[in-house]
C-alpha cells in the first residue's frame, strides 16, 4: 500500500497537475479544472480486481501504470543491540500515458526525451539521529534498462544512480528476488549517511486484497499491492560518518496503480509489524474517503508462514492517543490498533518523534515498538508512515 | 489653524514664482534619488541576470582527453554516484536575425542554488508545471525582455510558439524574468532536438558542460578534469565594485538634494517673515505656528517627493531605454505605459525625501519658533549670528576633518581588504570638513582680498559686498562644492573604471577569434593555423588546479609554509598579450619580466600577492601531479574581479608540469584579414562543430555595448546633480534679488552705470564660483582616492587604478563658473531691466 505515496509526489515539487490528476481523481469528474489532463489520465492502465500477478516480471517497472514504488523499511540493531532504522524507496511516475502504437512501430525517442520520472529516498535512524537524502532522475521506458533509473523483474535490479537494490543470485534460471543487496550512500565525511545491506526472504511473497488488488476507498479504486515481509537483513549502516555492523528485519512493498485515492482523502497513517510470535501486520487508514465520508481502513494479518487473510475497514481499529510537535507538525505518533479476529488490541508508539523526511514531499516515517494494551508486554516492532500532517 | 494654514499659503498665490521653485527643487531633489535607484536596481539586475549565464556558481567537469562530453558520460558519471547535471548550450537565430542563448537543463538533478533550477521552480507554480516542462511539446522559459527578438507581443507571449529563423518552432513560451536577456531555457530534450536540427550539433547525445554543486565533488572523477566554482573567469566583483560606487552616488546625489530642499525652504520662509511676525503680533502662538509651517512643509514635500518619483523612473527610463523592461520583470508588468511601481518603492522614495525635508526644514521650523515678536525692521534677524555661525563651522569643520585624518590612519594600519564602513567614513568626513570650511575660508579670502583692494573702491565695495552676501550664499556655496567634487569624484571613477573593464576585455580577449579544439586535433588544427596567412600568432591556453605549499622569500629569510588552493593558468607571451597585459609590480624591468615569464618563471595576481604578501623575486612551492615544484616570481599583475589567487605561466611550462590537457587556442589575426573566411576554411577543414568556435571581438562589443550604456547614464545623473546644484545657487541668488538692488541704488546714483553695476555683480558671483570650484579640484579627486583605492579595496582586495581626467578638471571648473553665471543672470537681467528710479524708490522704502 502506502498508496499513499500519491500525496507525496502531489506535493510541490512535482506539483503537476497531471500527478494531481492522477492520485487523486477517482473518476475523473466531468467539470474537474485538469480538463485536458483528465482526458490523459485516461490513457493508463487501471488496477482492477483480478489483474494476475505474474513474477518475475511484477517485479519491474510498469510504464502502463502511472505510480509505482519499490519501498523498504528495516528494523535493525547494531553490535552492541542499540536499535536503527532504515528506509529506502524508490518511485516511479510516468510522465505520459503509454503510446498506443504497437512497441515495434514506435519511433526511437529522442536523446533525453523521458516518459519516466523517479525519485528516491534514503533515511537512516538511531536514538535520536536522523538522516535523510532525495535523488531524481528521467528515463525513457523504450529503455527499461539502460537509464539513469529504473527497476528490470529479471534478474532483479532496481536503482536511482548509484543507489541500488539489486539482486545477488548469479544463476539466471533461479528466482533471483530471493537475496538481494541494498546499496546507498549519501554525503561525506561526517555528514557521510547510507547502507549495504544484504536481504535474505525467509518467507513468501504477500499478496494484499484480493488477490493482490488493495482496494483503497469506498467507492473502489485501489492498487495492485504486494509485499515482501520476511527479509533477514545485515550489513553496515553508515550514520553521521560512522558505520555500524547491523542486522535485523526488513519489509519490501511493492504497489503500482493509476488512480488511488479520492480527491477528498487527505493523508493516511500506515504501519507494518513483525510480531514476535512470527506474525506480520499490515494496516492502513486513509483519512477521509470512506463510507460517508470517514476514514477508509484496511490491512492483512499475515501468518508466519506467510498466509494472508485480509481484513475487511470493519475489522480492524486505528485511534491516535497522543501526539508529538515535529518539524513544526502536530503527527500523532502513539495509536492503538486493534484486530479483533486475530485478538490483538496494541498500543504502537514511535520511541523516537523526530522521524520526519524534510524531503520535496515531506511526510513521516520512522520505527514504532508494539506493546499489549492491558500487559504492556512487547509484542513486536515495525514502521509507522504517516503522511498529510 | 486651517486659517493660519491659508493665510501661511496666501503668500503662494501671490509669488506664485515661488511655489513653483520650492516643488521644484523637492522634485529634482527626489528624482534625483529616485532615478539613481531606478538605474541601480537595473543595472545590479542586469548583471545579476548576465552572470546567471555563466553560471558561475557550479564546478565544472571536463573530459581530460579534451573530446566533447556525451550522454554516456554523464549516465556513467551518475551510475558510479558522482551527482554531475548535463547542460546543453548553444545559439539559435530568430526569426529577426537575433543570436539566442539556449540552454537546456535537466531539472532533476541541476544544483538547487542555480537560477535555472528557481526558473524552473517559479513555472512550477506559476502557470506552467514541471510536467509539462519536462514532456513535449516542452516549454521555453525566457525573460519577458527577450519577446521582442521573437515578434511576439507580451500579452499573447504565454504559450505562444514563434518560429525561428531555420524554420523550426521554439516550444511554448513561459516568462520568467530571473533570465538574462536573449536567452531561453529548457528541458535538454527539447534544447537537443532543436540545436540538432539546426545542424549545430552533431548529435542530440552532445552536451556542452557536465556541473556539479560547488564543493559536491572531492576530487575529479578519473579521465576528467575538475574547474572550481570559484577558479571560473567572471566580472562579478567588477560589476559588485561598480554597483558600491553607484550606491555612493546615490548618497551623495542625496546631499546634494537636500542642500536644495534647504535652500528653497529658506526661500519661502525669508520672504514670509513680515508675514509670520504679523502673524505672532496678532496673538498666534509659536506653538502654532510652527505647527502649521510643519504641515505646509508636508504637504508640499509629499507633492513635491511623489512627483520626483515618478519622475526619477521617467528620467531613467528616457536615458536608459532597457530600464523600462529591467523594471518591469523585477517588478511585474507595467512600467512601461503606465507608471505602476510596487508600493516599498514609492515607500521608500517618500520616506527618504521626507526625511530629507525634515532634515532640512527642522532649522528653519526652530528659526521660526525662536522669531521675535520684536525684532520687526530687522531684516537681517536671523543673520546676526554669523559670525559665531562662521566659528561654529570652522570648528565643526576641523572635527570632521580630525575625524577623516584619525579615519585614514586607522585604515593605513589595518591589512588591505579592512574597513569597508570606515572607508565610506572617510569619504564622509571629506567632504563635511570641505563643505564647513568653505564659508569660513571665503570670509577670509574675502577680507584679504578687501585689504588689497583698498584702493580700488569699487572693487574694494564689491568684496565688501560679497561678504554682506556670504551668510545667504553660503549653503548654496557649499551644495556647489559638494555637487561639483562629486561630479569630479563620480566621473573620474566612472572613468576609471570604464578604462580598467575595456583593458581587462582586452586582456581577456586579446585574439579575434577563440577556438576549443578536439584534444586529438589540437596539433593538427595549431599547425594548420600556422601555415595560414591571416593568422598573426596562435595563442594556446591551458588552466589547471594547484596547491600553494609554501613561500620562500627573496631575501632569504626562512620559507613561509601555507596551504591554499590557486589557480593556474597559462597564456602564450607574444607580440599579442604582452604589451596588453598590465604588470603592478616587477624586478627589474616590464621587458626583463616578461623574459623571465618566457623562461619558466611565474607571474601572480594582486590577490595573490596581497594575501600571502608576495612579491617579485619570491619563490613558491606548488604542489603538481608530478610533484612539489618551485618557481620564481617575475611579476605581480592585477586581475581585477578575480576572488582568488592565481598563477600564471607560459603555456608549455603549465601543461608539462601541470600534465594538463590542451585547453583552448586564440587566434589572433593579421592586421586586415578576414575572419569570417578563416573560421569558415578552419571548420571545413577540420570539420568542427561551429560552437567550438567564437568570434570574441563580437564577444567584447557586445559586452562594451552593456556596460557604456551604463556609464552614460551616470554621467548623466552627474550632470543633473550639478543643474541641481546650480538651481540651489539661482533659489539663494532670486531670494535677494530685491534687497540687493535696493544696494545698488546708491552705487547708481553715485553715477556708476548700470552696465559696470551688472558685470559687477556677474563677476561677484563668477569670481565666488570659480573659487569654490577651485576647492572642489582637489576633494573631487581625493572622493575618487576613496572610492577606488580605499573603499574597493576594503570591499574587495583589490583596488581600480586611480586615473585623472584633465578634461573633466577643466570641465569642472567651467561648469562651476558657467552655472554660477546662469544662476547670476536672472537678477542681473532684472536689474537691468529696473528702471533707476524703482531703484532709489526701493532703497527709499
Amino acid at each position: 500500500m502506502r498508496a499513499l505515496l500519491c500525496d507525496r509526489l502531489a506535493a510541490p515539487l512535482l506539483a503537476s497537475a497531471l500527478l494531481l490528476a492522477g492520485c487523486g481523481e477517482a473518476p475523473p469528474p466531468p467539470s474537474a479544472g485538469f480538463a485536458g489532463l483528465g482526458e490523459s489520465a485516461e490513457g493508463y492502465t487501471q488496477a482492477r480486481p483480478g489483474t494476475p500477478l505474474r513474477f518475475p516480471e511484477d517485479h519491474g517497472a510498469h510504464p502502463d501504470y502511472r505510480i509505482e514504488w519499490w519501498y523498504l523499511t528495516a528494523n535493525l540493531e547494531d553490535d552492541s543491540g542499540e536499535p536503527l532504522g532504515l528506509q529506502w524507496t524508490l518511485f516511479r511516475q510516468a510522465l505520459s500515458p503509454p503510446d498506443e502504437t504497437p512497441p515495434g512501430e514506435r519511433p526511437e525517442p529522442t536523446p533525453w526525451a523521458a516518459d519516466q520520472l523517479w525519485m528516491a529516498h534514503l533515511a537512516v535512524s538511531r536514538g535520536d539521529q536522523h538522516a535523510v537524502a532525495e535523488r531524481f532522475a528521467r528515463s525513457h521506458s523504450a529503455d527499461p534498462a539502460g537509464g539513469q533509473a529504473g527497476a528490470v523483474g529479471h534478474p532483479f535490479r532496481a536503482w536511482l544512480d548509484d543507489w541500488q537494490l539489486a539482486t545477488r543470485v548469479e544463476d539466471p534460471d533461479a528466482d533471483t528476488f530471493e537475496r538481494l543487496t541494498l546499496s546507498a550512500f549519501d554525503g561525506a565525511g561526517e555528514e557521510r549517511a547510507g547502507y549495504r545491506l544484504d536481504l535474505t526472504a525467509e518467507g513468501p511473497l504477500v499478496l494484499h486484497g484480493d488477490e493482490g488488488f488493495s482496494q483503497k476507498s469506498a467507492d473502489g479504486q485501489g492498487s495492485m499491492y504486494v509485499s515482501q515481509p520476511f527479509w533477514r537483513v545485515e550489513g553496515e549502516v553508515v550514520l553521521a560518518g560512522e558505520t555500524h555492523a547491523v542486522s535485523g528485519r526488513g519489509w519490501l512493498d511493492r504497489e503500482w496503480s493509476s488512480q488511488l485515492l479520492g480527491p477528498e482523502q487527505a493523508g493516511w497513517d500506515w504501519f507494518s509489524l513483525h510480531l514476535d510470535d512470527g506474525h506480520r501486520l499490515m494496516a492502513f487508514q486513509l483519512r477521509g474517503g470512506g463510507e460517508a465520508g470517514g476514514d477508509y481502513r484496511a490491512g492483512t494479518w499475515i501468518s508466519p508462514e506467510g498466509e494472508p487473510r485480509a481484513l475487511a475497514p470493519d475489522e480492524l481499529a486505528l485511534t491516535a492517543l497522543d501526539t508529538s510537535i515535529v518539524a513544526g507538525r502536530e503527527v500523532p505518533t502513539r495509536w492503538r490498533l486493534e484486530v479483533p479476529a486475530a485478538e490483538l488490541d496494541l498500543i504502537v508508539e514511535a520511541p523516537h518523534a523526530e522521524r520526519w523526511m524534510d524531503t520535496t514531499v515531506p511526510y513521516w516515517e520512522g520505527e514504532v515498538i508494539a506493546r499489549d494494551r492491558e500487559s504492556d508486554e512487547r509484542r513486536g516492532i515495525g514502521y509507522l508512515e504517516m503522511t498529510g500532517y | 489653524m486651517a486659517t493660519l494654514l491659508a493665510t501661511l499659503l496666501s503668500h503662494y498665490r501671490r509669488h506664485p514664482g515661488q511655489l513653483v521653485m520650492l516643488l521644484l527643487g523637492l522634485w529634482v531633489a527626489s528624482a534625483l534619488w529616485s532615478g539613481v535607484q531606478a538605474i541601480n536596481a537595473s543595472a545590479r539586475d542586469s548583471y545579476a541576470r548576465a552572470e546567471a549565464l555563466f553560471s558561475t556558481d557550479l564546478d565544472r567537469l571536463e573530459r581530460r582527453d579534451g573530446e566533447a562530453l556525451t550522454r554516456d558520460n554523464y549516465l556513467a558519471l551518475r551510475l558510479s554516484g558522482v551527482p554531475v547535471s548535463p547542460l546543453l548550450e548553444g545559439t539559435l537565430e530568430a526569426a529577426d536575425g537575433t543570436r539566442l542563448t539556449v540552454i537546456g537543463i535537466d531539472p532533476l538533478t541541476l544544483p538547487g542554488s542555480s537560477i535555472f533550477a528557481i526558473a524552473g521552480g517559479t513555472a512550477a507554480t506559476g502557470t506552467g508545471d514541471f510536467t509539462d516542462f519536462l514532456t513535449p511539446p516542452w516549454q521555453t522559459q525566457l525573460a519577458p525582455d527577450s519577446l521582442a527578438a521573437l515578434g511576439v507581443a507580451p500579452r499573447e507571449a504565454q504559450g505562444a510558439t514563434p518560429l525561428l529563423a531555420d524554420g523550426q518552432r521554439l516550444p511554448p513560451l513561459i516568462l520568467a524574468p530571473a533570465l538574462p536577456p536573449d536567452t531561453l531555457v529548457m528541458d535538454i530534450a527539447a534544447a537537443a532536438l532543436l540545436l540538432a536540427g539546426s545542424g549545430q550539433i552533431a548529435s542530440g547525445e552532445q552536451i556542452t558542460r557536465l556541473v556539479a554543486a560547488p564543493g559536491a565533488l572531492a576530487e575529479a572523477p578519473a579521465g576528467f578534469a575538475l574547474t572550481r566554482a570559484e577558479a571560473l573567469a567572471s566580472p562579478g566583483q567588477l560589476t559588485e565594485s561598480f554597483h558600491l560606487n553607484l550606491t555612493a552616488l546615490a548618497l551623495l546625489s542625496l546631499v546634494v538634494g537636500l542642500f536644495i530642499v534647504q535652500a528653497a525652504l529658506g526661500l519661502a520662509l525669508e520672504q514670509r517673515l513680515g508675514m509670520l511676525r504679523t502673524l505672532r503680533a496678532l496673538g498666534v502662538s509659536g506653538r502654532a505656528l510652527v505647527a502649521a509651517l510643519a504641515l505646509e512643509l508636508a504637504l508640499l514635500g509629499l507633492i513635491g517627493a511623489l512627483a520626483g518619483i515618478a519622475g526619477g523612473v521617467w528620467l531613467a527610463r528616457v536615458l536608459l531605454p532597457d530600464v523600462a523592461a529591467t523594471l518591469g520583470s523585477l517588478y511585474g508588468a507595467g512600467v512601461g505605459a503606465e507608471l505602476r511601481l510596487p508600493w516599498h518603492y514609492w515607500a521608500g522614495g517618500l520616506a527618504v525625501t521626507l526625511g530629507g525635508l525634515l532634515l532640512a526644514g527642522s532649522g528653519v521650523l526652530w528659526r521660526a519658533s525662536r522669531l521675535s515678536v520684536l525684532g520687526l525692521g530687522q531684516a537681517r534677524a536671523w543673520r546676526a549670528g554669523f559670525h559665531r555661525q562662521l566659528t561654529a563651522m570652522a570648528a565643526g569643520g576641523g572635527v570632521a576633518a580630525l575625524a577623516g585624518l584619525a579615519l585614514a590612519a586607522w585604515l593605513a594600519s589595518q591589512p588591505p581588504g579592512e574597513g569597508l564602513v570606515a572607508g565610506f567614513a572617510l569619504v564622509g568626513a571629506m567632504l563635511m570638513a570641505s563643505a564647513l570650511w568653505l564659508p569660513p575660508l571665503l570670509g577670509l579670502a574675502l577680507a584679504g582680498l578687501t585689504h588689497l583692494a583698498r584702493r580700488r573702491p569699487l572693487a574694494q565695495w564689491a568684496l565688501a559686498d560679497l561678504q554682506l552676501q556670504l551668510p545667504r550664499l553660503s549653503l548654496a556655496t557649499m551644495a556647489l562644492l559638494i555637487a561639483l567634487s562629486a561630479n569630479l569624484g563620480v566621473s573620474s571613477m566612472v572613468g576609471g573604471f570604464r578604462l580598467t573593464f575595456l583593458e581587462w576585455l582586452d586582456q581577456r580577449l586579446a585574439a579575434e577569434l577563440y577556438l576549443r579544439p578536439p584534444a586529438e586535433q589540437f596539433e593538427a588544427i595549431d599547425a594548420w593555423l600556422a601555415e595560414q596567412p591571416e593568422v598573426a600568432e596562435r595563442l594556446a591556453t591551458a588552466r589547471s588546479d594547484a596547491q600553494l605549499l609554501a613561500v620562500e622569500p627573496g631575501g632569504g629569510e626562512a620559507d613561509t609554509a601555507v596551504q591554499r588552493p590557486v589557480s593556474v593558468y597559462g597564456i602564450t607571451p607574444g607580440a599579442t598579450l604582452t604589451p596588453r597585459w598590465p604588470l603592478a609590480a616587477t624586478q627589474g624591468s616590464r621587458e626583463t619580466a616578461w623574459e623571465a615569464f618566457g623562461r619558466g618563471d611565474i607571474f601572480i595576481n594582486e590577490q595573490l600577492a596581497v594575501a600571502e604578501g608576495i612579491g617579485p623575486g619570491d619563490r613558491l612551492r606548488l604542489s603538481s601531479p608530478r610533484g612539489e615544484i618551485t618557481l620564481a616570481v617575475a611579476a605581480v599583475y592585477p586581475d581585477y574581479g578575480n576572488p582568488r589567487g592565481q598563477v600564471l605561466m607560459a603555456t608549455p611550462y603549465l601543461t608539462e608540469r601541470f600534465a594538463a590537457p590542451p585547453g583552448s587556442l586564440g587566434i589572433a589575426l593579421a592586421p586586415g584579414a578576414d575572419a569570417a573566411a578563416l573560421s569558415a576554411r578552419l571548420l571545413d577543414a577540420f570539420d568542427l562543430p561551429r560552437d567550438s568556435l567564437i568570434d570574441q571581438d563580437g564577444v567584447k562589443r557586445i559586452a562594451t555595448e552593456i556596460f557604456e550604456r551604463t556609464f552614460t547614464i551616470t554621467r548623466a545623473l552627474n550632470a543633473l546633480t550639478l543643474g541641481v546644484a546650480a538651481l540651489a545657487l539661482l533659489a539663494s541668488l532670486l531670494a535677494q534679488a530685491s534687497e540687493r538692488r535696493r544696494r545698488l541704488a546708491p552705487l547708481w546714483a553715485l553715477g556708476v552705470p548700470r552696465a559696470r553695476l551688472a558685470h559687477l555683480q556677474l563677476a561677484q558671483l563668477g569670481g565666488t564660483a570659480l573659487a569654490v570650484g577651485l576647492v572642489a579640484v582637489p576633494l573631487g579627486l581625493a572622493i575618487t582616492w576613496g572610492l577606488v583605492a580605499v573603499i574597493n579595496v576594503a570591499a574587495f582586495g583589490w583596488r581600480l587604478p586611480l586615473h585623472f581626467f584633465p578634461g573633466e578638471i577643466l570641465l569642472t571648473l567651467a561648469t562651476a563658473v558657467g552655472v554660477a553665471l546662469i544662476a547670476a543672470a536672472l537678477p542681473v537681467l532684472r536689474l537691468w531691466r529696473t528702471p533707476p528710479r524703482a531703484l532709489l524708490a526701493e532703497e527709499a522704502a
